[in-house]
C-alpha cells in the first residue's frame, strides 16, 4: 500500500506517518518504509510524507503511485493531488492555513478553486478535522482526527486495535487519552 | 557465543547476508528506524566511546539518537561540539587514544572540518574513526550541493554510500571495521533521502562485534563478553601512548603520502560487500549509487526491465576489478548518481584502461542533469531514453497539476523574536539605505517579503566579516552583520576580533534565542546544557564581546521596540565596530505566554505589510489573528497605529 500524507509544518504529518508505519508493522507487514521532506518545513512550509509497505527498495512514491492521499491543509490537498492514483482515495481538512504570500496579496488562496479542482479530479472526502480538534480542546490533534477518517471511511487495512495499539506507542503518554478520542471522532465524522 | 545471519533486501527477491559473532543472550529485534537513527544505533552497537558533531540538515537526529542511547552505552562521551572542526579534533584526541568515535555533520560542515580532516589520513587513528557527512542533493536546505564523495577522494579516506537506511545501518559497522583494519578514518555519506527516510531494520540488542574484529574500542585488547564494553575502564587500561606518530612533520607527511597511496590502490582491488555487479547479461548497463540504486530498482521493476547493474558502495577507493568486470560485459552504460558524476569519472577511467570502446551515458555527455535530485520520475525518465522505450506515463492515467496552489515559503514562526529583531534594526535605519549581511540559521529567512533585510548569505560567519568587506568598498553606508548565538560560537567570534581590531565602522547584531533554533533547538555553550545532561556555567556573549575590546555593546529585549530602536540608533552612530545583542528565547523554549486577537480592524493592513507575520491573515479585507498560531509576541499591537490589537490572557 502507498500512502501520502501532506500538509503545513507543525500539524504533525510525520506523527502521523510513524503511526501508520507502527501499525504496518504490528499487522505483520514484513517491510515499511517511510520517507519525509522535512528541512525548513518546522517555519510552517509545505510537508510531504510517504509511506510504503510490501516488496519495495525505496520510500519515494510517484505521481499517480498513491492508494491513499491524506492531506490535512486544504491547498496542500489540492497540491499533491497529483501523487494519487486515479480511482484512489483521498480525505482531506477543509481547514485552511493561508500562506504569508496571500496575506501580502502575492498570491490567492481561491478556496472554490481549490475545492473545485480536487472535486473534478478525485472523490475525495473532505472533512472538518480543526473543528473536532478544537471541540476536543486540542488543536494539534487534527492528524489522529484524520487517521480516525481514513479508518473510517476504509481506507486503512489495518484492524482497529492495531491502530489504536500503534498511537499509544507512538504518542506520548500525557497524550493518549485525547489522541484515542480525536481517533474515534474522526471515525464518527465520517459515519454521519 | 552464537553465530547470527543478517539479513536484508537489497533488491526484490534477492537477500543480503551479512554474519556477525554476537555474545550470548541476543535477541533479534526489528524496529522501524529513521536513517539517522540508525547510522547512531549501530554506532552505540560498535561500542563507540565519544560522539561528536555539530548538528546540521539532514545530519542533526544522527547525535540525538545516540543521546537517547545512551543508557546503553554508560561509558559513551557525547557532545554538540563549537563547530565540525573542534568536533573531528575532539573525536581524533579519543581515537587517538584507541576509543571508537562517531562524528556527524552536514555537508557544508566538512568545509569548516576540513583542515583536520585533511590531516588526519595523513596521521591516522588507533580506535575507529567514522565521519558521518550528510549531503543534501537539491539541495533541499544548505547552501551548497557539494559532494562528500569527491571531498573523500580529495582527503584519501574511503567513503560509504548508502543507498537505504538499513544500508545506512549495517555500512556503519562495515565503517568501524574498516577504520580500524586501515588505521584510517572512514566517511559515511548518506544523503537527505536516507537520513529522513525510515525502514523496518533488524537491529540486535546489543552490541556486535565482527568476527575478525572482536576487539575491544575502549580498552585496545580482545573481549569475549561483548557486555565488559560497558563496564568501568578497569585501572591502567591503555590510554594514550607516546609516540612520534601523533605528530605531522614534513617528513612523515612525506612518507605517509606514499603509503597512503599504497593502501588506497590495494584497497581497490577488491570491493565491499555493498558493491555488486548485477550480470544480467544485457549489453546494456546501468550503474547507480546511493539512494538512486533504491529508486532505480523500483522503477526497473515497474518497467519491467532486466538489465544488468553495477551498484558502487564505496565510491572511494573505488572497487576497480568490479568496475572493470561491468565494463567487459556490457557495450554501451548509462550511469544514474546524485550531485558530482563520481561513478561516472571512475568507470571513464576504467574504459581507457581496459581499452574497451563502450559507450557510457551520464552527466559528462550531457545525458543526467547536474544539479538536483534525481527523483523517481527523472530516473524513469533516463532508464526510458537510454533504453529508448517510451515512456509509459500516459497523460490520462496521471491527475493533472492544479494551477490554483499558492506558494508556501518557509518564513519565521510567529512570535519569532528575530522578527522584531529585524524590525528595529529597519526602523531604526530608515532613510540610511543600509545594507544586511545575514547568516546561517532561521534567520536567514529575513530576506523574505515584507522585512528585507538580508542582503547577503554565504556560510557560517560570513555575515559579520562580509559586513567588513563591504564598508571598506562603501564607506559612506551603513552596514549591519548579523548573526545568531549558537553562529556566533561556531564561527562569529574570530570575525569580530578582526572588525575590532581593523576598527572597522559595522554595526554587528547578535540575535540571541538562547538555543541553536534552526535545526530543531541543540543546546550550545551560550545555553548552560550540555549532551551529557550535565549543566554547565553558560559562556556570557555580552563579556566575550567586550572581552574583544568592542568599543559600544548594548544588550536589550527586541519585543521592547522602543528601546530597541534606540539602541540600534545609538549603534550606528558609534564611531567603530559596534554590537548590539538582541536576546529573547526562541519560541520553542517558552510557554505561550497569551494571544492578541483584532477587534474592529480598520484594514489599513499595516500589521500585515510590515511585519509579514504567518498568524495574521486578510479576510473581507481586514485583518485577523489565527489564535492557534500566535505566540503573543505582541508585535502586531506595537505596528498597529489605529490600536486594534488587544491582549487577550490565557
Amino acid at each position: 500500500m502507498n500512502i501520502v500524507i501532506s500538509g503545513v509544518g507543525g500539524q504533525g504529518t510525520i506523527l502521523a506517518s510513524k503511526i501508520l508505519a507502527e501499525a504496518a508493522k504490528q499487522s505483520g507487514a514484513e517491510f515499511v518504509r517511510t520517507g519525509e521532506t522535512i528541512g525548513m518545513s518546522q517555519r510552517g512550509g509545505s510537508v510531504l510524507s510517504f509511506l510504503r509497505e510490501g516488496n519495495i527498495s525505496s520510500p519515494y512514491i510517484q505521481k499517480g503511485g498513491a492508494d491513499l492521499l491524506l492531506s490535512f491543509e486544504l491547498c496542500e490537498g489540492a497540491r499533491n493531488l497529483p501523487y494519487l492514483k486515479k480511482g484512489g482515495n483521498a480525505v482531506i481538512n477543509t481547514a485552511k492555513i493561508k500562506p504569508l504570500s496571500v496575506s501580502l496579496g502575492n498570491a490567492v488562496y481561491d478556496e472554490a478553486a481549490i475545492t473545485g479542482y480536487i472535486n473534478e479530479n478525485s472523490s475525495a472526502t473532505f472533512i472538518d478535522a480543526e473543528k473536532i480538534a478544537v471541540s476536543l480542546g486540542n488543536a494539534k490533534c487534527i492528524n489522529i482526527v484524520m487517521l480516525g477518517a481514513a479508518f473510517g471511511k476504509g481506507f486503512l487495512n489495518f484492524g482497529k486495535e492495531t491502530l489504536i495499539e500503534a498511537i499509544k506507542s507512538t504518542v506520548k503518554p500525557q497524550f493518549t487519552e485525547l489522541n484515542i478520542n480525536a481517533f474515534e471522532k474522526g471515525i464518527e465524522a465520517t459515519e454521519l | 557465543m552464537t553465530e547470527t545471519r543478517y539479513s536484508y533486501t537489497r533488491l526484490r527477491g534477492e537477500r543480503v547476508e551479512i554474519s556477525e559473532i554476537l555474545s550470548s543472550r541476543i535477541e533479534n529485534m526489528r524496529k522501524l528506524l529513521l536513517g539517522n537513527e540508525a547510522i547512531a544505533q549501530a554506532a552505540i552497537e560498535s561500542g563507540v566511546g565519544v560522539v561528536c558533531g555539530y548538528p546540521g540538515t539532514p545530519s542533526t537526529e544522527i547525535l540525538e539518537t545516540a543521546a537517547r542511547l545512551k543508557a546503553d552505552a554508560p561509558n559513551l562521551y557525547i557532545e554538540w561540539s563549537t563547530n565540525e572542526k573542534a568536533a573531528v579534533e575532539v573525536a581524533a584526541g579519543a581515537a587517538y587514544s584507541g576509543v571508537r568515535v562517531l562524528v556527524t555533520m552536514k555537508q557544508v560542515g566538512l568545509n569548516v572540518a576540513s583542515d583536520p580532516v585533511m590531516c588526519l589520513s595523513y596521521i591516522g587513528v588507533k580506535g575507529g574513526m567514522v565521519i558521518v557527512v550528510a549531503d543534501d542533493p537539491g539541495p533541499i536546505s544548505s547552501q551548497t550541493e557539494q559532494d562528500t564523495r569527491h571531498f573523500a577522494e580529495y582527503a584519501h579516506i574511503p567513503v560509504l554510500d548508502p543507498s537505504s537506511p538499513e544500508e545506512a545501518y549495517l555500512m556503519t559497522k562495515a565503517a568501524f571495521l574498516m577504520s580500524q583494519r586501515l588505521g584510517k578514518p572512514v566517511i559515511l555519506r548518506p544523503t537527505t533521502k536516507v537520513c529522513h527516510a525510515s525502514a523496518t531494520i533488524q537491529i540486535a540488542e546489543y552490541r556486535i562485534q565482527n568476527i575478525e574484529d572482536r576487539y575491544s574500542p575502549l580498552r585496545g585488547e580482545h573481549c569475549d563478553d561483548l557486555k565488559d564494553l560497558h563496564r568501568e575502564l578497569p585501572a591502567g587500561a591503555p590510554r594514550f601512548v607516546k609516540d612520534p606518530r601523533w605528530v605531522i612533520f614534513p617528513p612523515l607527511a612525506y612518507r605517509r603520502h606514499n603509503e597512503i597511496a599504497e593502501m588506497l590502490q590495494k584497497e581497490s582491488e577488491s570491493a565491499t560487500e555493498f558493491d555488486k555487479f548485477y550480470n544480467e547479461h544485457s549489453r546494456y548497463g546501468i550503474a547507480a549509487g546511493g539512494v538512486t540504486w533504491a529508486i532505480l530498482n523500483d522503477v526497473l521493476i515497474d518497467l519491467d526491465v532486466i538489465i544488468s547493474r553495477l551498484k558502487i558502495g564505496r565510491p572511494h577507493p573505488a572497487p576497480l576489478r568490479l568496475a572493470d568486470t561491468f565494463l567487459a560485459e556490457t557495450e554501451c552504460v548509462l550511469v544514474l548518481e546524485e550531485l558530482d558524476p563520481v561513478i561516472e569519472d571512475i568507470l571513464i577511467s576504467r574504459k581507457g584502461v581496459i581499452g574497451r570502446d563502450i559507450q557510457i551515458m551520464g552527466k559528462r555527455s550531457g545525458f543526467v542533469s547536474h544539479a538536483g535530485e534525481l527523483l523517481y520520475a527523472d530516473i524513469k525518465k533516463y532508464v526510458c531514453d537510454f533504453l529508448g522505450l517510451s515512456n509509459h506515463d500516459n497523460e490520462e492515467d496521471l491527475i493533472a497539476a492544479p494551477d490554483c496552489t499558492p506558494v508556501r515559503a518557509p518564513v519565521l514562526c510567529a512570535g519569532c523574536p528575530h522578527r522584531a529583531s529585524f524590525y528595529a534594526v529597519k526602523t531604526a535605519a530608515k532613510g540610511k539605505n543600509p545594507i544586511y549581511c545575514g547568516d546561517i540559521g532561521c534567520y536567514t529567512l529575513g530576506n523574505a517579503k515584507p522585512l528585507e533585510t538580508t542582503d547577503t548569505c554565504l556560510c557560517m560567519g560570513a555575515g559579520i566579516t562580509i559586513a567588513q568587506g563591504i564598508k571598506h568598498s562603501n564607506p559612506d553606508t551603513t552596514v549591519f552583520g548579523f548573526i545568531g548565538d549558537s553562529t556566533f560560537f561556531a564561527s562569529g567570534i574570530t570575525g569580530l576580533a578582526n572588525a575590532v581590531y581593523n576598527n572597522v565602522d559595522v554595526n554587528i547584531i547578535i540575535l540571541d534565542n538562547r538555543i541553536t533554533a534552526m535545526t530543531g533547538g541543540q543546546p550550545h555553550p551560550g545555553t548552560g546544557k550540555t549532551m551529557m545532561n550535565t549543566d554547565s556555567p553558560p559562556i556570557d556573549i555580552e563579556a566575550v564581546v567586550k572581552a574583544l575590546g568592542v568599543g559600544f555593546v548594548k544588550k536589550c529585549n527586541p519585543f521592547d521596540q522602543v528601546s530597541a530602536v534606540e539602541t540600534v540608533k545609538s549603534a550606528v552612530d558609534f564611531n567603530g565596530t559596534s554590537v548590539v545583542i538582541f536576546e529573547a528565547p526562541c519560541i520553542n523554549l517558552i510557554k505561550k505566554p497569551k494571544l492578541y486577537t483584532v477587534e474592529g480592524c480598520i484594514g489599513c493592513m499595516r500589521c500585515v505589510n510590515e511585519i509579514g507575520c504567518p498568524s495574521i491573515f486578510v479576510e473581507d479585507k481586514t485583518a485577523k489573528i489565527n489564535s492557534d498560531l500566535c505566540y503573543g509576541c505582541g508585535l502586531c499591537q506595537y505596528v498597529c497605529k489605529a490600536g486594534k490589537i488587544k491582549e487577550v490572557t490565557l
